[in-house]
Order: structure tokens, then C-alpha cells, then sequence
């Protein structure tokens, strides 16, 4: 999942190494638009069914807040 | 009760004073009550718009709260429930929630809807009738009484309610509590737009005096007023004059000077308002969301509206962005232009649309006139410019080896950004979008003769007025600059008592002896105000 994750959030920003970074949304490295990007891939890829109250920046800030998301969601 | 007036003084000093001395228990109550006679000041029988929208949200709220809760508890009794049998008892719950929230948003945005478009809409109605079927008969306007604030108040309950449906928090109990976070005096005249998981427990928490919060909100209405009434005041009947008379032959300077100077009374009405309503809160050590991040120095369009009446750029992001572009709708949308015409349309589509419905909307907000809509639509156009030739800039950036994070390159961005928002200003100043387009070019008229002493004599504004507004725009950019490193007030506040009593005895003075204004002269009231 994680490899997945990673895969779909280079597709919108290369230059950023995600193994590191955690604080995509805060430190503005993704604005609304790559968020939304990111979330419509998260969708296809995964089964899961994201919703906008969930699209805040504690659960985009990094891969590992992502793959919590995703998670969660698919738990629910 | 305008806020720039000796009876608001008055009366927070009395609202603060209350504040304090009752038990804190009460003090949420202090609030309440004060909230209501603000409102009803201002609006008299026209409160009863606020009550319509307080008990309508409050009750379905709770009603949807209530199901949310059902919904939970039901699902932890049945532990042995499958996956499938989940989705089917969430949707079954769901679809009451949702016609609930439909109605509550229908019947508030409906009233906000009616109040603001009802006359548009017979003035169309009445020309297109003319038109087609050549009827002469005209359906009259309708008198409408704006409540105060009503698109603040409305924003801000529907963000809550929907919360509810997401079921990001539970539904207030305590309908005078909620009541309270609607009406909160300093921001309900032209907000910011505050979230109810961030400001009601603010609200109701029980506070210490401290005279810090005292000092440094007062310093804030300071600022503020010296923003309102020293620019914004002097400035405004100097740009009035400009559009009113752009046809006599004035040459293309004047008209950009006026762009310009509408620039700065815009950002200083509203951001000067704002600053009075922070600043009141602040004495009550009550945290209100930001409206303003210095947004003159931004360097694109879109980091202009992340700094610019913030609030209603993140209601607008949350509650309309987010939820259209990913909705199965434009997703399959998007799914369909992906296999239809590549990758590369494919992935804009709920990025766009749904970003020209919500400019669409934003420009309506600001007024029932074509020209906002064409204002909304010129924005979409210039965000959608800037994102899509950001690959050729940074080409360009790279090939001529340019320093991105250099003062120079900076500053030509900061410039080109501000330029970009006060030329859009026009459809603001203007009668309609012809109009604002015809001023536009007016611009480039020759400039060959531009003279003060012109502007002195003809353009409502005096030579020690033009004086006073410039030294006041600087000190302004000074101050923004300053706050850079966070708010200037806080830094005055660390500096010794005697300089704090110097630097604030200052500002005071000249907000009293420069502040646009006489004896028994009343402000004009707030332009955001009026939404």
C-alpha cells in the first residue's frame, strides 16, 4: 500500500521525497489541487469511498497519515 | 451601532466590564445577551431573521445528530454484521440525514438567496417578458430590507450543520449556547466566517481577566480604525469622484491612481473591520479565525485568495470545492474524458469545474449584478491561467537562471499579483462589466495631463488629505511588513511600559487628529457589511 501511496503522490509532485516529509499540507507543498489529484487516485486505486469532511490536513500530511486514512476507511 | 462610533465604544466597554465582573459561569450569558441588543440596534425587527436561522439549524442539527448517534449505537450492538449489511443500515440512516440537512440548507440559503436576488430577478423577468411577448406590464420591486450580516450568519450555520451531517462533531444541546455562536457580536457584521468546533469552545470556556488581552486587543481596534478611518474614509470619496467623472477627459493616470487607491480602501475597510472585530474578541480572550494574511504580499493569484478573507475561502473550499470534485459525478466525469480525450483533460475536469462553480458562487455572493459573475469568472480564468503555464514559467525561470526566491523576481511577483486583483477591482467601482472593460482601457489613455492641483480641485480629496492618505499607506506597508514575524502589537507589548504608552498614545492621536471625520460625523458603514 505504502509503495502504492507514494507512486500516486509523485505523480503530482516528483521533486518531494515523501520518506521524509510530513508536513505536505502545512509546510504548502500541496495545495487544493493536488490534494484533490492525489484524492481521486486514492479512490481508484483503493476501495475505499473518501469523503470531503475527511480531506483535512492531519490525514494528508504525510504517506503515513495517507496509508492511516486509507485504513480506516477500509475498516469502516 | 457602526462599529467606528463612540456608542460601539461605549458599549464594549460595558460588555467587557460585565465580562469580567460577573461569575464566570455566566459569562457565556454576558455574551448572549450583549449579542442580541448589538443585533437588534442594528437591525430591530429584522432579528427576526436571525432567530429563524438559529432555531431552523439548531433543531435539525440536533435531529441529525440524534440519527448519527442511533446509527453508531446500532452498529456496535449488531457486532456480527457484515460489511454489506453496514453500508445498507449507514444508508438507510443516511438518507433521513440527508433530507434533513437539505431542508435546513434550503430554507437558509433560500431566505439569504431570496433576500439578495428577488429584485434580480424580477428585473429580468420583467425585461426578458417585454422582449419576447412585448408585455409592458411590469412586476414591481419588492422592498427589501437587508438583515445585517444575513450572508456571515447563514455561511456559518450551514458550515455547522453540515459538520453535524459529516459527523465531524455532535450538535450543540443548549440552544442559547448555539445561539450565542451565531449572533457573537464583533463578527457577525462581516465576520470572519468562524467553524463551530474552533469557536464555541472559546465561547463557553470561563475566562480570566488579564490585562494583557485587554492592551493588545485595544491595540488591534486601534490599528484597525486607524485602516477604516484614516485611509479607507479618505480615500473613498477620491475614487468615487474618478469613476463619476472618468468621462470628462481626465487623462489614463487618474483613472490607475483610482484603481490603485481602491485597492488600498477596500483592503483597509474590510481588513480595518475585521481588525475592530478580532480586537474586541481579544479583550474578551476569545480566539476568532483570521480573515487576512497581508495578501498584497502574495506572489499568485491563488495565494492571494488563501490570503484574502480567508475564511470564506476555506467555507467555499470545504463545503463546495472538496465535496464536487470528488463526487461520483465529476469523477465519472473525469473518467469518461480520461478515455475520451487522454489522461491529461481527464484529471482537470474535477479540478475546474468544480473551481467555476465555486468562483461562479463567489461572484454572486458579492453581488446580484452580471458584473460580479464576470468578476468571479475573470478570477477562475486567471487561476486557471496561472496553474496551467506554470510549467512554461519554470522553463523560463530555469533557462534564464533566475533566482525564484531572489528580492527581485519576488517582487515582481508580489507586484504583478497585486496589479492583476486591483485591475479587477473595476468590475467593483464600476456601473457594469461594459463599463469596467471601457475603464480599463481608459488606463492607456495619454498621460501627458495629470496635474495634483486637478485632482486637488475637482477630485473630492485636499492636498493635506493626498498628504496624510500616502504617509498612511506607507506606514501601513511598513506595519505589514513588520508582521512578518507575527503580529507588531505583541512585539510593542514586550517593550517596556513606557514605550508601550508612548507608541499606543501615538497611534491613538493620530487616529483621533487624521481619522476621516468631525463633529457629529458618522463613518459610512462597512462595505463587506452590506453582504
Amino acid at each position: 500500500m505504502r509503495e502504492e501511496i507514494i507512486e500516486i503522490l509523485q505523480s503530482v509532485h516528483p521533486e518531494v521525497d515523501y520518506e521524509v516529509e510530513d508536513k505536505l499540507i502545512d509546510n504548502r507543498i500541496f495545495d487544493s489541487f493536488d490534494v484533490v489529484s492525489v484524492v481521486s487516485e486514492l479512490i481508484d486505486n483503493f476501495d475505499v469511498e473518501i469523503t470531503a469532511e475527511t480531506m483535512i490536513p492531519e490525514n494528508f500530511n504525510s504517506v503515513d497519515a495517507i496509508m492511516n486514512l486509507i485504513k480506516r476507511l477500509e475498516e469502516e | 451601532m457602526s462599529f467606528v462610533s463612540l456608542a460601539f465604544a461605549l458599549f464594549v466597554t460595558i460588555v467587557v466590564s460585565l465580562f469580567y465582573i460577573v461569575p464566570k459561569k455566566y459569562q457565556w450569558i454576558v455574551l448572549l445577551v450583549a449579542s442580541y441588543v448589538f443585533y437588534f440596534i442594528c437591525s430591530e425587527k429584522l432579528i427576526i431573521y436571525l432567530l429563524v436561522t438559529t432555531i431552523t439549524v439548531f433543531l435539525c442539527a440536533k435531529f441529525i445528530s440524534k440519527s448519527v448517534k442511533a446509527q453508531k449505537d446500532y452498529i456496535k450492538a449488531n457486532k456480527d454484521l457484515s460489511k454489506e449489511e453496514k453500508k445498507q443500515i449507514k444508508a438507510t440512516f443516511k438518507k433521513k440525514q440527508r433530507w434533513l440537512l437539505l431542508l435546513c440548507v434550503f430554507i437558509n440559503i433560500g431566505i439569504l438567496a431570496y433576500l439578495k436576488y428577488i429584485n434580480w430577478g424580477i428585473a429580468y423577468f420583467n425585461y426578458y417578458r417585454l422582449m419576447w411577448f412585448g408585455i409592458v406590464d411590469f412586476v414591481n420591486p419588492v422592498t427589501i430590507l437587508m438583515p445585517l450580516g444575513i450572508s456571515f450568519y447563514t455561511f456559518q450555520s450551514v458550515g455547522y450543520i453540515i459538520d453535524v451531517y459529516n459527523g465531524k462533531y455532535e450538535a450543540e444541546e443548549n440552544i442559547f449556547k448555539y445561539a450565542l455562536y451565531v449572533s457573537f457580536f464583533p463578527q457577525i457584521i462581516q465576520g470572519p466566517i468562524s467553524r463551530f468546533n474552533e469557536l464555541a469552545p472559546e465561547l463557553y470556556k470561563e475566562k480570566t481577566f488579564n490585562i494583557y488581552n485587554i492592551k493588545s486587543g485595544f491595540i488591534r481596534i486601534l490599528f484597525g480604525l486607524f485602516k477604516k478611518l484614516v485611509i479607507a474614509e479618505r480615500v473613498s470619496p477620491f475614487v468615487s469622484s474618478v469613476m463619476n467623472f472618468k468621462d470628462y477627459g481626465y487623462d489614463g493616470f487618474y483613472i490607475l491612481l483610482a484603481v490603485f487607491m481602491y485597492s488600498m480602501q477596500i483592503y483597509c475597510d474590510f481588513s480595518g473591520g475585521i481588525d475592530v472585530a478580532l480586537g474586541v474578541a481579544e479583550m474578551l480572550d476569545i480566539k476568532v479565525a483570521e480573515n487576512f494574511e497581508r495578501p498584497f504580499f502574495s506572489k499568485s493569484i491563488a495565494e492571494y485568495w488563501r490570503r484574502w478573507h480567508i475564511t470564506l475561502g476555506t467555507w467555499f473550499k470545504d463545503y463546495i470545492f472538496y465535496p464536487l470534485s470528488i463526487s461520483k459525478t465529476f469523477l465519472n466525469i473525469s473518467k469518461w474524458l480520461k478515455k475520451h480525450f487522454g489522461d491529461e483533460i481527464g484529471k482537470r475536469a474535477p479540478l475546474y469545474l468544480p473551481l467555476l462553480i465555486v468562483w461562479t458562487t463567489t461572484g454572486m455572493w458579492h453581488g446580484s449584478e452580471s458584473r460580479f459573475v464576470v468578476w468571479g469568472l475573470m478570477n477562475f480564468v486567471l487561476i486557471i491561467l496561472g496553474t496551467e503555464f506554470e510549467p512554461v514559467s519554470e522553463k523560463l525561470i530555469n533557462k534564464f537562471n533566475i533566482k525564484v526566491n531572489g528580492f527581485w523576481f519576488k517582487s515582481y511577483r508580489i507586484v504583478k499579483t497585486f496589479w492583476l486583483m486591483s485591475f479587477l477591482r473595476l468590475f467593483d467601482i464600476s456601473k457594469d462589466a461594459k463599463d469596467a472593460f471601457r475603464c480599463f482601457s481608459m488606463i492607456f489613455r495619454p498621460w501627458n495631463n495629470f496635474n495634483m492641483a486637478s485632482v486637488y480641485e475637482n477630485l473630492s480629496i485636499s492636498h493635506d488629505d493626498f498628504i496624510v492618505v500616502v504617509i498612511a499607506i506607507i506606514a501601513l506597508f511598513i506595519a505589514d511588513l513588520m508582521a512578518r514575524r507575527g503580529p507588531v502589537r505583541k512585539r510593542v507589548l514586550e517593550k517596556n511600559t513606557f514605550v508601550q504608552w508612548v507608541l499606543v498614545s501615538a497611534l491613538f492621536t493620530v487616529v483621533i487628529v487624521f481619522g476621516s471625520y468631525g463633529l457629529g460625523y458618522e463613518a459610512s458603514s462597512f462595505i463587506y457589511g452590506n453582504f
